[in-house]
């Protein structure tokens, strides 16, 4: 198809009264060489649209709108069949400079450069179309599973929900009595969910297959073929979506003996009480007699360097709860509670407050420092309490309130074992084999708990994260793994009660549903939705070197025997990384490419060394730092006009050969901005900023080479909300270029 | 095994402070509002917190022995901060009212004459005593042959007889006082193991005590709402002026003319001793009538009034309003003329003398005693030298 591009420049919201609209023309017609450059009073009104779409009539396709931000109008400035370049003048130029200046005047002639280079190459994305299965498969059959089941059939999904036990009910449905789900959040609950499990069985659209464990999940979102196992019998079927909510097993208790556990029979954990208070009532376990006097211990094991550092959230409401239940079977029993922090999230402080009410509940502040048995009893010692001094308090029964462990399978670490085990089966030798016999020993306490054993290259279950939750917790994604289309919900994401993981089920097949349908529609997911371009692989120069493979948050990518990568579209997310880290830079999308943003680099007119007036390069994240210098434009503060900025899908997307071009043009030094790395990380595509931060190491040593000084590259990493930071960041950087001075390389 | 404190935890004493008018304590999370707000309290250990957990725990122990309790003026500040409604200030008022019932000697004593249902019992028996007191008037008087009568109710209850009688009662509640004082010290210096050495004399410590007792300092810490104190110091002075006149009446009948001075007694009007005596009686009168008030209206910042209150406030009006009417009926009445109406001023001067007794006689066991205990607690803080602690943190 024949491009022809039209160029449009608004000159509303201070752009016409700011800038030289007609010497940006002649930039445009003169110098760029486009024929048709209009400019308008409010591009995005009827009158401007109107001529906007007369053109495409009369064969404009490649359209650079210059105005306002792309993040604004988008929807008024989409045109079937055109490629829509928009040019920032508005937050980017004129909101965030001097007007009618000479260097804010360079800055929108270059932009609009900038955006012509990338609408000449820049083309409309191929129709993706293959067939799409929008099958559920829900992988768990406690409360998040059945939620997660029920809400995607009640939307009208066909669902396959795989339970491992013989029964649905989960952990719920082995307690026989719960802290209140409802309002007013005071009263015990009896737990009875064979309402719920009716339902989920009665439902049509639902299939339950129980006393099942999943074999062999291979493809990808849209196009999953999974292999299920129930008493030795396999069967197979194809779904779209996956829905983790395998839920929690309880810390192990028998690394608890510095809290008694093993000294005596009467030192329980909490589920252990749970099978108490099932059978009716509470009776030592070691004579059978009522225990009365029962002492509970919070942080059993929980926010504990040496164990689970984090809360488990429930423990303190499961340890009231229990306790309320104990004086509910016997008026004569009494509770001790010994808390580092009594935590009743929300609504439930009036949970705590009616068990604070009832005279045989005591609670107090304490560090539990040992449990001891003196003859027939417990002591519990303690020190640090509200009650001044150590204490002991005897007690027929202390019940340990041990935290949460998410029944996650660590894939990577699965995927070092099953290539260790590779490597040794092999029968390589010497470097390799060593390496391979140090793996095995690390990882082979994993051999045998997979769960969804993916046919992923990058590890057959989902990657885990701190603590070994596979969800990085980030607000803005929740649900989300690392794994397009699988998506954890309930306690297998975190630490939650029964509400939380039941709005968690609802959330997740939700995300499982939008999977489904823009992978029906070839769209991307969260946050590039409505994204069309999927990554092109130009195989015939492929190396082999894998670091595609390797690198791609997303397991996106297979191998064949030979290593070269086997692509599975629908479970990209368009980030680009891989784009950013092929060496021999044959992955491409239609609208971003190297070539495009090289073009874009390319295109900026760089003065002399005479003219002393140096340029940079900004290659900015589009996920939360070009929104933050949006905003930083809204509030009018004003940033150095030396910089020009390159939207990239994610610092990730980043190529080191931009960064030379960049100084082969002229450029003085390059600005690379994105999301937070690290433990907390904010990237939107998990390891993109993680992994330009490896990428500008090499940069740096590659400057050195060139006998350039290192801080001529420079990467910044700050969250949305930095945005009023983000001008000084600039005008810091640019005062530090002028230091170092010109690039030498200039004009060569 | 370690030195840790064996804590028995009593769910029973729990129950008994939450009954005795601290119904919200276990409310309480510990944050320490309480203590913030407190302008008595001291910056280290302070009070109210460390009571309200104990008092949670029903460490009756360590509460009876806190004299802490008693530094608190009730002015309820803490009630009024604290974020859970667990209502320190009531809690540290039941506190000191099982105190008091603690160190009761003898303990039935204690439980009787908090038990607003065995008040008639009470009363009866004390107006049994003094009718046998009667009964016994004349065949002691012709045995030993005391001579006239001085005055009007004296026809009826000669000084002799009344003397010897509330002589008789009010010793024995006098030793029962000095035990209960002597167990509460005791149980204050175990309590305190040997933490808080005395750090002045113990006479310093009294007249300090004293002096802070007559300009009622303490009560006016409490800046949040309009304070108790009023009520009190009238009601607190009114008491004291009709001591004082009460001791130099008996010093007027029985040893002054021993130095022949020539005995005064019944005063007149304008004798100095009875001008005291009725500004005292107005003192005390308009003191109880302002504090049965502000509990009724709840205007001040006491929230909730116990039977052990009530009782007590209403006992000590009863006995000022009685003693007016006697005073008045005394100089309105011409005994020779008008036998019917000294009758009724005799059975009014009997009901007087039987809520005297109540008063005074039973001190140690009402609500009265925290005039034992809180000057105790307030002498022994002072000795220690936390006294001096408060007064900086305050």
């Amino acid at each position: 198809m024949d491009k022809k591009v039209a160029v449009y420049i608004c000159r509303g919201c201070e752009i016409g009264g700011s800038l030289d609209i007609d010497a940006l023309s002649e930039v445009v017609t003169d110098e760029c060489e486009i024929e048709l450059c209009r400019d308008h009073e409010c591009l995005c009104n009827d009158a401007g649209l109107e001529l906007i779409k007369g053109d495409i009539q009369e064969g404009a396709n490649a359209l650079v709108i210059s105005g306002c931000s792309p993040r604004f109008k988008t929807d008024d400035f989409k045109f079937d069949g055109c490629t829509t370049e928009r040019v920032n003048l508005r937050e980017h130029v004129v909101w965030s400079h001097e007007p009618n200046d000479e260097d804010t005047q360079m800055l929108a002639a270059d932009y609009l450069r900038m955006g012509i280079a990338r609408a000449k190459l820049a083309e409309l994305p191929d129709p993706f179309d293959e067939e799409i299965d929008k099958t559920i498969l829900v992988v768990g059959g406690g409360v998040t599973g059945m939620t997660a089941a029920l809400d995607a059939a009640n939307a009208g999904y066909h669902v396959v929900l795989v339970e491992k036990e013989a029964e649905l009910g989960g952990w719920a449905g082995k307690f026989a009595w719960r802290f209140p789900l409802s309002p007013p959040y005071k009263e015990l609950e009896p737990v009875d969910l064979s309402e719920r499990i009716a339902e989920v069985q009665g439902n049509e659209r639902i299939t339950v297959h129980t006393g099942t464990t999943i074999e062999k999940i291979d493809g990808q979102p849209g196009q999953f073929d999974v292999l299920v196992k129930a008493n030795g019998s396999g069967s197979q079927f194809r779904v779209g979506a996956v829905v983790q909510a395998t839920g929690w097993k309880p810390y192990d208790a028998s690394r608890l003996g510095h809290l008694g556990y093993g000294a005596s029979p009467d030192v329980i954990s909490n589920v252990e009480m749970e099978e108490l208070i099932k059978t009716g009532s509470i009776t030592r376990p070691s004579n059978g007699k009522p225990a009365r006097r029962i002492a509970f211990i919070q942080c059993a094991g929980s926010r504990d360097a040496d164990h689970l550092p984090y809360c488990s959230s429930v423990c303190c409401r499961v340890t009231i709860k229990q306790a309320l239940v104990t004086r509910k079977f016997d008026s004569e029993a009494e509770a001790y509670i010994l808390y580092k922090d009594i935590r009743t999230p929300g609504q439930y402080e009036d949970f705590y407050r009616s068990a604070q009410d009832d005279p045989g509940i005591f609670f107090t502040k304490a560090e539990v420092t040992g449990v001891e048995v003196v003859g027939d009893n417990l002591q519990v010692v303690a020190e640090n309490t509200l009650l001044g001094d150590e204490i002991r308090i005897e007690a027929d029964l202390v019940v340990l309130a041990t935290g949460l462990v998410p029944t996650s399978a660590d894939g990577e670490g699965l995927r070092k074992l099953a290539d260790a085990k590779a490597t040794i089966a092999k029968g390589e030798e010497g470097a390799a084999l060593e390496a391979a016999k140090v793996s095995f020993e690390e990882f082979k306490h994993l051999d045998g708990t997979e769960i969804l054993n993916l046919g992923y290259r990058q590890g057959p279950d989902l990657p885990v994260l701190r603590h070994d939750f596979p969800d990085s917790h980030f607000i803005c994604f929740p649900y989300e793994t690392r794994r397009t289309g699988i998506y954890a919900a309930g306690c297998v994401r975190g630490p939650n009660d029964s509400l939380v993981s039941m709005e968690d089920g609802s959330g997740a097949a939700l995300k499982a549903i939008q999977s489904v349908e823009l992978a029906s529609m070839g769209s991307a997911v969260h946050p590039r939705w409505g994204d069309m371009s999927y990554p092109d692989f130009f195989m015939q120069r492929c190396t082999q070197c894998k670091r595609c493979t390797e690198e791609c948050p997303f397991g996106t990518l297979n191998e064949d025997e030979k290593g070269t990568p086997l692509v599975n579209l629908t479970r990209c997310r368009r980030c680009g990384i891989c784009m950013g880290c092929c060496p021999e830079r044959i992955i491409s999308f239609k609208d971003y490419s190297v070539e495009i943003i090289s073009s874009m680099i390319k295109a900026v007119d760089i003065p002399d060394e005479f003219e002393e007036k140096p340029r940079l390069l900004g290659l900015i994240c589009e996920n939360d730092s070009y929104p933050a210098l949006d905003l930083a434009g809204l509030k009018r503060i004003q940033h150095s006009a030396y910089i020009r900025f390159v939207p990239v899908r994610c610092l990730g997307s980043v190529n080191t050969v931009w960064v030379a071009d960049a100084l082969a043009s002229g450029f003085d030094g390059i600005l690379l901005v994105g999301c937070r790395s690290g433990d907390d990380y904010q990237c939107h595509y998990i390891r993109g900023s993680e992994l330009m931060e490896t990428r500008s190491g090499n940069i740096q040593e590659k400057l050195k080479q060139l006998a350039l000084e290192e801080e001529r590259v420079r990467l910044e990493q700050l969250a949305i909300s930095d945005f009023d930071k983000l001008p000084q960041i600039i005008n810091q950087f640019a005062e530090e270029i002028d230091e170092i001075g010109l690039n030498p390389f200039k004009g060569f | 095994m370690s030195n840790a404190v064996l804590l028995v935890p009593d769910r029973e004493f729990v129950e008994e402070l939450i009954a005795s008018g601290g119904g919200e304590l276990k409310k309480c999370y510990q944050c320490a509002t309480c203590s913030v707000v407190c302008d008595l309290a001291a910056e280290s250990r302070p009070f109210p917190r460390k009571e309200m957990i104990w008092a949670q725990w029903g460490l009756k122990d360590r509460l009876v022995a806190d004299p802490e309790v008693w530094l608190c003026h009730q002015c309820n500040d803490c009630s009024e901060s604290c974020p859970r409604g667990a209502r320190p200030g009531n809690v540290l008022a039941a506190v000191r009212q099982r105190a008091v019932k603690h160190y009761s000697v003898p303990s039935f004593l204690g439980r009787w004459v908090n038990n607003a249902k065995l008040q008639p019992m009470l009363l009866v028996i004390t107006a049994a005593l003094l009718a046998l007191a009667l009964a016994v008037k004349e065949p002691v008087e012709q045995a030993m042959s005391f001579g006239e009568p001085h005055g009007f109710y004296a026809e009826f209850f000669p000084h002799w007889l009344l003397i010897a009688f509330f002589a008789f009662f009010t010793t024995l509640a006098f030793v029962a006082a000095v035990l209960g004082i002597v167990r509460f010290w005791r149980a204050m210096k175990d309590a305190d193991a040997g933490r808080s050495p005395p750090t002045v004399g113990l006479l310093t410590a009294i007249i300090r005590t004293i002096t802070s007792v007559f300009v009622h300092d303490k009560f006016g810490k409490c800046t949040s709402k309009p304070s108790r104190k009023t009520a009190h110091l009238t009601a607190f002075y009114g008491f004291m002026a009709l001591y004082v006149v009460t001791i130099w009446a008996v010093l007027d009948l029985y040893v002054l003319p021993r130095f022949g001075v020539v005995a005064m007694y019944p005063f007149d009007l304008m004798h100095p001793m009875k001008i005291l005596a009725n500004v005292g009686g107005v003192l005390l009168v308009f003191g109880c009538i302002k504090a049965i008030i502000d509990r009724v209206q709840k205007t001040d910042s006491s929230q909730t009034s116990t039977a052990f209150d009530w009782m007590f406030v209403w006992l000590l009006l009863l006995v000022g309003v009685t003693g007016f009417v006697i005073e008045a009926l005394r100089f309105a009445i011409d005994p020779a003329a008008e036998s019917a109406m000294v009758t009724v001023a005799y059975a009014i001067y009997f009901v007087h003398l039987v809520l005297v007794f109540q008063l005074l006689v039973y001190l140690p066991y009402s609500k009265f005693a925290h005039l034992l205990y809180r000057t105790t607690a307030m002498v022994y803080v002072e000795r220690t030298g936390r006294s001096r602690q408060l007064a900086l943190a305050a």
